[in-house]
């Protein structure tokens, strides 16, 4: 069964805390979200933050596979971009900027989250 | 301090941490008000006080001692009369080198003929001098200023006002003060904004040249005066009303300090002084009358008075009445036509802006337009309405512009009517005929609120360019990130929306779009006659509005501002409004995130236009205002980018073809090619520069100068600095 991984180095624990950073801005998204479509709104949002939480919550257990959730859900957000606010740099800078920031760091922990897998398979492995 | 903590209280909105900020320069120009009450709020609840505790006094109280500010002798009620003979003023054929009135002549083109300053030098502009004008907010007095000056300029006098209506002559060349009158003007006597855009030269027919007071200067004030200068040496002229003074607030029956004010130069069109006043928005349906009235530029004798619910009364009220009440007030700037012998009056809606079933037929046919009226009598010759029944506060802020509209058989004189729609219509100053067609298209008339129904359709100017954008979708939101642009998501779906002319709703917010802001506010248009060309600096902010029923209303604490418990500081002026006397209150907010206090719509906030009146077709526009001096928690972001921020305040073009114009909430003056749209020049002012700069030419020389006053709902620094400009001196 799943474990949370404790943390050993600094770089496990800039991990962890972007995991955790990854699932706190995946809620508003989610919860928000859920009520835009409610009220007849975009899909996106919803959608984006589940996804997030997953690959977050999937960091914080120390799959590598958290990561790529995120920068999936992330590359998915290009082309939605474009096509709900087209070429104005304006309208693309709340739906690109913040994201690539994070992606940026996420894609940074794969190499963490890779050793940790690592160790995690030696020691015995985790289901 | 009690007042707050209710309104705070009673915005918690979906269990979101409330986070209030109070940071200045935020992108949106309102002072922070809490947010609508949000889906289903809008009639529940009831107040912990006494229903009494929220109510001003009745309609018919006399005035109390003080209102009449100078404690001028009323006299018997006055019967209408004609103003003496008038002889031609500055204004009408205005020197090459002047600036005589407000918007530079009569026409109010704000047009000059000066070509010193080009595209090509004006890069090298350097300050000649500030002036300080010694008016900004005390200690322990709340930030209500926004001086919005253009001074004016004729032979060696530079006159203006401070924001408290001191009346000033200043050195053309060195700013130095020449003289000074002080109006003696009090704090309480600030309404929603302490300014005085302008005072008017005035020459006159009946003292002889050389002698006291053949030249004026006047000035109407915030505490409802009008008061005439000499404009050699300042002092009263003691010919005009009671030694100098002529007291407005004589027939408007009860009132307070601050309720009724003026802010615009009266214009002076065959020797009638014209007047109109501001009347505080959002405080009761009952409210002092928006009556316009005439007086003698000469003497200051009482000529007539026209009153929407009185219209075959032209006299001054018997002893114990007032004129009729909660009538449309008309704030903006007037514009005076002496040939066709009539003022053209941009009015505003009755008292009580978002509920209208308690309003006349009679005021119904004249809020929101253009109301032309003759001066000889005071009745009007032709009316014109840029919006129907209007609850959106649609008000015209805008100087309309007369120019000579080329047509088939000639030149036509034409009214330039910029408005807060973004609507510009051309009329013919003649009968108020549209010289560019006005269609009549269908409106929302969806709504909740009982009794009121709203009109089936709106007029639109199709021919002219519209000032503004197609309806907002929910893909137009904007944030910093995700998370913020899906909270204005949100909003914007939680909120009524139908369009444009979206009716007010009690059951949830519902979003103005165009906002109150503009389009065009009162920093109207500027229209070069040679080339054709006219300049429109407009805005683009939506506002999210919501009626709340009277519990809920005292619940937050609205009152209005001649109950006895209103707190001045506690806000409730424009924004939020009691509407008292009416069943519901006004809860107004820009549409932004007010947790980051960021406009929910994507940018730009305001933009700048040059139509060529020739094919009313767009010569150039684009984005107005940078983000340096605003960003999220209104913290500045020092970036140069060029994001389009809301601005107040009108355009200037001179015949050098470069536009001059501040306005923006980024604290600069900016120079345009007049042709190309080319930003040519900036610089940074002490203050924000909300005013309509002006230019004149002294001793060879041409001067640029803007008050940078700031503007308090604008949330731009206040200062109290008349900055001009020069070219350096050639060596």
């Amino acid at each position: 069964m799943a474990t949370f991984h404790k943390p050993t180095s600094g770089t496990e624990w800039a991990t962890l805390v972007l995991a955790v950073v990854v699932v706190l801005l995946g809620l508003p998204l989610l919860i928000m979200g859920a009520e835009l479509v409610a009220l007849g709104g975009s899909w996106y949002y919803v959608l984006f933050g589940a996804a997030i939480i997953a690959g977050g919550v999937l960091m914080l257990l120390g799959r590598t596979l958290g990561a790529f959730v995120y920068l999936a859900a992330w590359l998915v957000t290009w082309p939605w971009a474009f096509w709900e606010a087209g070429l104005d740099g304006w309208a693309l800078l709340p739906r690109l900027f913040g994201p690539t920031l994070v992606a940026i760091a996420v894609a940074l922990t794969i190499p963490v989250l890779q050793r940790i897998e690592r160790s995690t398979v030696t020691r015995g492995g985790v289901a | 301090m009690k007042n707050r903590a209710l309104l705070l209280t009673a915005t918690v909105i979906g269990g979101l941490s409330l986070v209030y900020s109070t940071g200045p320069g935020a992108l949106a120009q309102v002072p922070e008000h809490d947010a609508p009450p949000g889906p289903g709020a809008g009639s529940d609840g009831a107040g912990g006080r006494p229903p009494s505790y929220f109510a001003g006094p009745s309609p018919s109280a006399p005035q109390a001692p003080g209102v009449n500010a100078a404690n001028i002798p009323d006299g018997p009620p006055a019967e209408p009369s004609e103003a003496t003979e008038a002889v031609a003023q500055q204004g009408s054929a205005p020197a090459h080198d002047d600036w005589p009135a407000y918007g530079r002549d009569n026409d109010a083109t704000r047009s000059s003929p000066l070509d010193q300053i080009t595209p090509e030098n004006v890069g090298k502009l350097q300050r000649a001098f500030v002036y300080h004008t010694g008016s900004k907010p005390g200690p322990g007095q709340a930030n209500k200023w926004a001086a919005e000056t253009t001074p004016i300029k004729v032979g060696d006098g530079l006159y203006t006002c401070s924001a408290l209506d001191d009346i000033i002559k200043l050195d053309p060349a060195t700013g130095k003060e020449v003289w000074r009158h002080d109006a003696g003007v009090k704090y309480a006597s600030i309404p929603y904004t302490a300014a005085c855009k302008g005072v008017v030269y005035y020459t006159s027919s009946t003292v002889p040249e050389g002698e006291p007071c053949h030249n004026r200067i006047l000035e109407s004030t915030l505490d409802m005066r009008l008061i005439e200068v000499d404009a050699a040496d300042g002092k009263l002229c003691e010919g005009f009303g009671y030694h100098g003074q002529v007291n407005l607030m004589k027939g408007m029956g009860e009132s307070v300090p601050g309720f009724v004010s003026m802010t615009s130069p009266p214009p002076v069109v065959n020797g009638a002084i014209i007047t109109n006043q501001e009347v505080l928005d959002g405080q009761r349906r009952w409210a002092p009358s928006g009556v316009i009235r005439g007086y003698d530029a000469e003497t200051g004798r009482f000529l007539w008075a026209w009153d929407v619910n009185r219209p075959d009364e032209h006299g001054e009220p018997k002893e114990g009445e007032h004129y009729s009440r909660g009538t449309p007030n008309s704030w903006a700037t007037m514009t005076g036509d002496n040939e066709q012998g009539l003022v053209y009056v941009p009015t505003g809606n009755s008292a009580a802006d978002y509920y209208s079933a308690m309003r006349t037929d009679k005021e119904n046919a004249v809020s929101s337009s253009i109301v032309a009226i003759d001066v000889k009598t005071g009745s009007p010759r032709w009316v014109f309405q840029t919006a129907h029944k209007d609850v959106w506060d649609y008000d015209i802020g805008s100087q309309p512009t007369m120019i000579d509209f080329p047509g088939p058989n000639g030149a036509v004189p034409a009214l330039i009517v910029p408005t807060k729609r973004g609507q510009t219509f051309v009329l013919d100053r003649r009968d108020g005929k549209p010289i560019l067609p006005v269609e009549e298209r269908p409106a929302p008339t969806n709504t909740d609120v009982p009794g009121d129904p709203r009109s089936p359709t709106q007029p639109w100017s199709v021919a002219m360019p519209r000032l503004g954008f197609p309806d907002l979708k929910e893909s137009d939101m904007w944030g910093m990130s995700p998370i913020d642009q899906l909270y204005c998501r949100l909003k914007y779906r939680r909120a009524k929306y139908d369009g444009e002319f979206t009716a007010p709703q009690i059951d949830k917010p519902w979003i103005e779009y165009p906002g109150y802001n503009g389009g065009s506010d009162w920093g109207s248009m500027a229209y070069d006659a040679k080339s054709g060309i006219l300049i429109a600096n407009w805005n683009n902010t939506p506002m999210y509005d919501q009626l709340v029923t009277r519990p809920v209303a005292d619940k937050l604490g609205l009152m209005p501002i001649d109950d006895p418990h209103f707190d001045p500081k506690g806000g409730g002026a424009e924004g939020n409004g009691a509407m008292a006397d009416t069943p519901y209150g006004i809860v107004v907010t820009p549409f932004w995130d007010q947790y980051t206090s960021m406009m929910c719509n994507k940018p730009p906030y305001g933009a700048i236009t040059a139509i060529d009146m020739k094919t009313q077709k767009v010569l150039w526009q684009h984005p107005f205002g940078s983000a340096r001096a605003n960003g999220p928690w209104g913290l500045p972001t020092y970036l140069p980018l060029t994001i389009g921020t809301p601005n107040n305040g009108g355009p200037v073009i001179t015949a050098g073809g470069v536009v001059f114009v501040g306005a923006t909430t980024d604290n600069l003056i900016h120079a345009f090619d007049a042709k190309t749209g080319k930003e040519l020049w900036s610089d940074v002012l002490p203050g924000g520069g909300q005013a309509t700069p002006m230019t004149y030419e002294y001793k060879g020389k041409q001067y640029v100068a803007i008050m940078a006053g700031g503007h308090h709902f604008m949330q731009t620094p206040v200062s109290d600095a008349l900055v001009v400009y020069a070219l350096p001196d050639a060596h």
